[in-house]
């Protein structure tokens, strides 16, 4: 099981279009389906050939549906059953993994690195937010691998009875306070050294790019709107130098 | 001074966060914050590192990675953007600058990325015969060499990225005025992203109040210290 936890970290190595994780997911599943090698090498190549189709979620909750799809081949489940479960599983854990951690823990640890480093605490701001999140990634990877192949085609009840949920609900305020907090925080330290009529012009820029991304809604893209405005700066300081 | 051990490991660095955004290990190494600041300790200017992380990462906050997103690569321009200001004797005067180069490099890494993804789609296809009759070795050499392609991508970016630092630190200076503008316009474009990104991840029920609360908290701590 180790070798297969290990492999989740790489999971998204194979991203592509065609299969999505699915290549990823069957490199994780290798060292796990040794053992039905052995015991039934018919099954072992059509579970390989599964292993590797089509799949997609979070990355970091994947091992929930590699677990549970590998006690499910090793209890002899059937073929279809299995895909029906793998695809099953597919928009759940993307979606719970992108709550959980895209839009929670992430943002929470990034926020409160950057108020320490706002507040001059420094790269060990930055370190605590790094291990951190990487501990709390462990942790899930090995709770799903090891729910997943304890659970197998039950993993469903697994996931509605687990803490995630809540996980989430807390991830989610984390980020909002702590990304609230951080931006004050680093509006000032941006603003150390600056007169009040810069101040006054970085607020003004700020603003615009909210008014654009509000008028321009998904097609707006904040690094777009930047190199335009330097630009812009550029054009302004070579007309009147 | 930056020699050429500094420059080799920079492009090391660069090459490892680029390759964290996607393939592996994914451990925050890509987040411009991250990134900066170990650029700035191997340039041997960790303030530089701190000043472009944290306002790199302003762009960064506004991005949600979610899989088939097309999203920037912030990770190897950030680390030529910290070669930009690293020792410089006018750092404040080049931010904006830098942060122009950690925004073409990242716009150029999403692109970088969609052609990767493209390519490995074409290996997986050229290999369905192999996969479908459970071939592991054939899904051990795609996925290896898919990373192998993402390092690849990521090398190539830090080239471009580090490249472009150098003629920037090679060009005059830059007078005080423009200098000024253009770090504050990239400060002032950077807090629209994360105030944007915060916003819509809050929505509009109880995670806004926190927001709120967070952004109150912050004032006053602003105030205070």
């Amino acid at each position: 099981m180790r070798a297969a936890w290990w492999r989740l970290f790489s999971l998204q190595g194979s991203w592509n279009y065609d299969r999505m994780i699915g290549v990823g997911m069957g490199f994780a599943a290798k060292p796990l389906l040794e053992e039905l090698r052995h015991a039934s090498p018919e099954r072992h190549a059509e579970a390989v050939a599964r292993s590797a189709e089509f799949f997609n979620s979070h990355p970091y909750l994947a091992g929930l549906a590699l677990g549970a799809v590998t006690r499910a081949e090793y209890d002899q489940v059937p073929g279809e059953q299995i895909l029906r479960l793998r695809n099953a599983l597919c928009s759940p854990l993307g979606a719970l993994g992108d709550q959980l951690f895209w839009a929670g823990l992430l943002p929470a640890v990034i926020g409160s690195a950057l108020a320490g480093v706002a507040l001059g605490a420094g790269w060990p701001a930055v370190l605590v937010a790094v291990v951190c999140f990487t501990a709390v990634r462990c942790y899930v990877s090995d709770w799903a691998l090891r729910r997943g192949l304890a659970t197998g085609m039950t993993v469903g009840r697994a996931i509605a009875d687990s803490r995630l949920r809540r996980a989430i609900a807390v991830a989610g305020i984390g980020a909002s306070l702590l990304v609230g907090l951080a931006i004050p925080l680093v509006a000032t330290r941006l603003a150390v050294g600056l007169t009040t009529r810069h101040v006054a012009l970085m607020l003004l820029v700020a603003a615009v790019g909210l008014l654009l991304g509000k008028v321009a809604g998904t097609r707006y893209s904040s690094p777009r709107f930047a190199l335009v405005a330097l630009a812009v700066v550029l054009l302004i300081r070579w007309i009147t130098p | 001074m930056i020699g050429a051990a500094e420059l080799w490991l920079l492009l090391a660095w660069g090459t490892i966060v680029a390759v964290d955004l996607v393939s592996m290990p994914q451990a925050l190494l890509a987040r411009p914050l991250v990134a900066a600041t170990v650029a700035g300790a191997i340039a041997g200017d960790a303030g530089a590192g701190l000043a472009v992380g944290l306002l790199v990462e302003l762009f960064a906050l506004d991005v949600l990675p979610v899989g088939a997103a097309r999203y920037p690569d912030y990770g190897p321009g950030t680390v030529g953007a910290v070669l930009v200001v690293a020792h410089h004797p006018a750092p404040v005067l080049w931010m904006g600058v830098a942060v122009g180069l950690a925004l073409v490099v990242a716009l150029s890494g999403a692109a970088s990325m969609q052609w990767l993804r493209h390519r490995i789609a074409r290996d997986v296809q050229a290999h369905a015969g192999q996969l479908a009759a459970g071939d592991g070795a054939a899904i051990r050499m795609l996925h290896l060499t898919s990373i192998g392609r993402d390092a690849v991508r990521g090398l190539a970016l830090t080239v471009v990225a580090l490249l472009l630092a150098l003629l920037l630190r090679g060009m005059g200076p830059l007078d005080e005025l423009t200098g000024t503008l253009l770090t504050v316009v990239a400060a002032g474009a950077g807090l629209a992203a994360v105030i944007r990104g915060a916003a819509r991840s809050a929505g509009r029920g109880a995670r806004f109040r926190w927001l709120a609360a967070g952004a109150s908290a912050g004032v006053l701590l602003s105030v205070l210290l």
